[in-house]
């Protein structure tokens, strides 16, 4: 059982990855201790420092808007966690997400009229 | 060099006078103070601020300590505190598989021993099984060759929530020097208001945290929502000493050495004068257990530690 745990979360965690530049990430995954991790850490975005900073999106499961409580969707460009629903982003320094609302910065509205909103 | 420690030992003998009026005055009206505090307002150490202030005051004490925060803890207790979060831990008994939550984790102490905690019980777990010639399932054996890279043993999770981000950056470099990566993540979060959704964790713990929270009930009930069915609260904080005399030596020792530890070692003499203050102004032992049984929480108890110094408070959500 605890096999089928493991394999279920590491399923979710390599499903949710998005397209990462992947020569960054090699890099990083040179770096970390474990050769193991390689697997972990070669999509995750490196900010050209020793230690990865990046962002684990294995978090995603666990995290959520402190306001709504709906789940968050990681948008890699700008490195922050977005509600869609509220339009506030929470942004995610040094890896570690800030998820104090008044942190939280609210999105440009504007640009989100041409989507379809999501109820 | 000689100008600063004079002035350091005349804010001592100031404090002194001070604090003695304050020590009689403040035990006397011990749970009544409290009730005098007015509508939106909150206490501050010994002071009385409004809620929005004490946040804003907290988060300042603490941004200014934070990189100094560890070696003041051995110094302030002696040691000690490494004594009372290894006993959390052995309260907990946490097996390989358990999802954690720490709440006010800042530099991850209970983090960290919860990780070794967990794999010190796998081995050992493991070590049962060839002692009583149990064949290890291959998914077993698989995973203790790659557990050590990929995941904590059993899929164990720890995941430290703090508001403030100066505490987790120190816990973060410390993970690092230490050599702890997986299974453990690092979340800005404010305790009244938890980013994560309900029923997630099977443990929550909250060390040395709680009493600088605004509000205390909030928080418990942000507990009970984020725990499964099942899941265990456990509260390590500073309680009501019960023995008089130890009372009176620690109160001596937390008025009179503390702040002035806090002055040579941090720099900071107003961060640890707010730390014993608030250690004043936080409910008794059964106060506190009410309050967590006021959130849901069942079957609540609490253990003193060196005589009330330090109380665990348990509970359960069934």
């Amino acid at each position: 059982m605890r096999g089928r745990y493991v394999s279920r979360t590491l399923a979710s965690v390599l499903l949710r990855r998005q397209p990462q530049p992947s020569g960054a990430g090699a890099a990083a995954a040179a770096n970390s201790p474990f050769p193991g991790a390689a697997l972990r850490h070669f999509s995750d975005r490196q900010k050209g420092q020793e230690q990865p900073k990046a962002f684990d999106p294995a978090l995603l499961e666990f995290l959520v808007c402190p306001l709504s409580k709906k789940p968050l969707r990681y948008e890699a460009s700008t490195n922050e966690l977005i509600n869609e629903e509220l339009g506030i982003a929470y942004p995610i320094i040094d890896g570690i997400p800030n998820m104090i609302p008044q942190a939280a910065r609210m999105i440009d509205r504007k640009a989100q009229d041409d989507e379809p909103k999501q109820t | 060099m000689a100008a600063s420690i004079g002035a350091v030992t005349s804010r001592a003998l100031h404090s002194r006078r001070h604090h003695r009026k304050l020590l009689s005055v403040g035990r006397g009206l011990f749970s009544g103070a409290r009730r005098l505090v007015a509508e939106g307002e909150t206490h501050f150490g010994f002071q009385n601020v409004s809620e929005t202030e004490k946040g804003e005051k907290v988060y300042h004490v603490f941004e200014s300590v934070a990189k100094k925060y560890d070696i003041m803890n051995d110094s302030m207790s002696l040691g000690i505190h490494r004594l009372w979060k290894d006993i959390l831990l052995h309260q907990m008994n946490p097996y390989p598989g358990t999802q954690l939550l720490d709440v006010a984790g800042g530099t991850g102490d209970i983090a960290f021993r919860f990780i070794n905690y967990v794999r010190s019980q796998w081995e050992h777990q493991i070590k049962q099984k060839l002692k009583s010639h149990q064949n290890l399932s291959w998914e077993e054996i698989f995973k203790s060759y790659q557990e050590e890279e990929l995941k904590l043993p059993g899929g164990s999770q720890v995941v430290v929530c703090d508001i403030n981000k100066e505490m987790l950056k120190v816990g973060k470099q410390k993970a690092q020097h230490l050599g702890y990566s997986e299974g453990l993540s690092w979340v800005v979060g404010n305790a009244e208001e938890l980013p994560f959704n309900d029923n997630k964790f099977d443990v929550y713990t909250i060390a040395f945290g709680i009493r600088n929270v605004t509000h205390i009930d909030q928080a418990l009930q942000e507990a009970y929502r984020v725990l499964k069915p099942g899941g265990r609260f456990l509260c390590l904080e500073f309680s009501q000493v019960n023995n008089p005399l130890i009372s009176r030596l620690y109160d001596l020792y937390s008025f009179q050495v503390i702040p002035v530890l806090g002055e040579i070692i941090a720099g900071d003499w107003k961060s640890y004068q707010y730390l014993v203050e608030s250690i004043r102004r936080f409910p008794a032992q059964d106060e506190f257990k009410a309050m967590v049984e006021d959130a849901g929480f069942l079957k609540v108890e609490y253990r003193n530690l060196t005589s009330g110094i330090v109380a665990i408070h348990s509970g359960f959500k069934l």
